[in-house]
């Protein structure tokens, strides 16, 4: 006899994003680092800002870190975002 | 009762069921027991709800938890339908912003959560806080544990190396529940110490590092007894994080004798525990952690928030001085949870 049995995964997934437009360039634009305050994560994005600047004519960056390394990024930061060309994350650990 | 919405498999047999669910990743390693309708109906109708009702949101990836997934993965964690109250309140617990969900089940620290059941229910469905209290102990808080860690790894993709970034983790991510021996004590049950009325069935949930055990069965002084888990505050403050928060302190009959008969309640302890565990940042320097003392070597650190932090248990088995301590996963920046068990309580969260 056959068992009938359930899928127990989460099968209701959020609506995806909407994608931000590609750049062409990165020559002149404002690039924004969003760190999770690690110790790894400091030196590391101030290397790859000052590589953005000097290599790929990067006009600003912008270095900024959230309160809380295991929350999403406090709700100025999140704003602020609205004002860069592109924005980098990720985790230093 | 509603149609259930969830896809469905057909299988030749158990172990047929078997691979299916490890095939797909949906298991922690263990067997599962295979989620039928009827199972999943029935605990749906024992906790009076609709499959679709939505317990939270895991508001960072914006997952919906509904009943009905909550089921599936307590029928497949061996839960019967009289434990699924008890899964649900637990999760609508986690949902709450103060215990930071996604952090706590994602972060590299390896924490598990760890339930603590409280009241009439524990009686109900057979959960025990006596021998074995931390481990083993008996089937209901074997199985709420359990649906705990498959909820997160099906409904949320709590995977090792997908959302779950563990170092290493520990042995309370195949389950981590306890009920306090509420029977066996003078104190004043967990669940009451944080606002539940007497009578009422709880569940308190916290980001939970694994547990300390201590041993201390050479004194009647309270205050020695007491000094011996400050001090496992103070390694742990030394050796894995120095903030303050939640801590659990685990405490058996023989221990908890000495301290009921000298009139010390669970806000004594907490006082006493808030004042004598804490640290100076420099002490890091003694243990190999030097490098990230700076200049505030001179701050001091305590191990609890504030004395109600401390979350005091009476479990364990009745002979032998052995105590624990269950540090939280990183100090303040998650928080225990208590919420009442029912039904009522969930539809009203609801509305």
């Amino acid at each position: 006899m056959t068992i009938r049995v359930l899928d127990p995964t989460n099968e209701a997934k959020p609506a995806a994003g909407e994608e931000a437009p590609r750049l062409i360039s990165l020559r002149g634009t404002t690039v924004g680092f969003i760190s999770n305050g690690k110790e790894g994560a400091k030196e590391y994005f101030n290397h790859l800002g000052r590589m953005l600047e000097t290599e790929y004519g990067v006009a600003k960056v912008v270095h900024r870190i959230k309160s809380n390394y295991s929350a999403p990024a406090d709700k100025h930061i999140v704003d602020e975002i609205r004002s860069w060309h592109a924005v980098v994350t990720g985790i230093g650990d | 009762m509603q149609q259930l919405s969830s896809r469905s498999y057909e299988v030749d047999d158990l172990m047929s069921a078997q691979e299916l669910y490890h095939s797909n990743g949906w298991t922690d390693g263990l067997p599962v027991v295979p989620p039928t309708e009827s199972a999943v109906r029935a605990c749906l109708e024992r906790a009076g709800l609709p499959p679709d009702h939505v317990i939270g949101v895991e508001s960072v990836r914006e997952q919906p938890i509904t009943a009905e997934k909550l089921a599936i993965n307590a029928v497949m964690a061996g839960c019967l339908p009289m434990h699924f109250p008890v899964v649900l309140a637990a999760w609508s617990a986690m949902v709450k912003e103060e215990f930071l969900l996604h952090g706590t089940t994602s972060s590299t620290g390896g924490c598990a959560v760890l339930v603590i059941i409280n009241g009439p229910i524990r009686k109900e469905i057979g959960a025990s806080g006596g021998f074995n209290a931390l481990g083993n102990s008996d089937r209901a808080t074997a199985c709420i544990g359990r649906a705990i860690r498959l909820g997160l790894i099906n409904i949320l993709d709590v995977r090792p190396g997908g959302i779950d970034r563990s170092t290493l983790g520990h042995p309370g991510k195949f389950s981590y529940c306890i009920a306090e021996d509420e029977e066996d004590t003078t104190w004043t049950p967990l669940g009451q110490m944080r606002g539940i009325p007497p009578g009422v069935s709880s569940v308190t949930v916290m980001a939970s590092m694994g547990p300390r055990q201590l041993m201390n069965e050479w004194t009647h002084e309270p205050e020695e007894i007491l000094e011996t888990f400050a001090a496992e505050m103070r390694a742990s403050q030394r050796h894995y994080s120095i903030y303050g928060g939640n801590q659990i302190v685990v405490i058996p009959k023989q221990l908890r004798d000495i301290l009921q008969k000298a009139g010390w309640s669970k806000a004594d302890i907490g006082r006493f525990l808030h004042e004598r565990a804490r640290i100076k940042r420099k002490e890091w320097a003694d243990v190999g952690k030097g490098a990230v003392v700076r200049d505030r070597g001179e701050s001091i650190y305590t191990a609890l928030d504030s004395p109600e932090s401390c979350l005091v248990v009476a479990a364990g088995g009745p002979a032998g001085g052995f105590g624990a301590v269950i540090a939280p996963w990183m100090g303040h920046k998650t928080k225990a949870v208590t919420v009442p068990i029912g039904a009522k309580y969930v539809k009203r969260e609801e509305a």
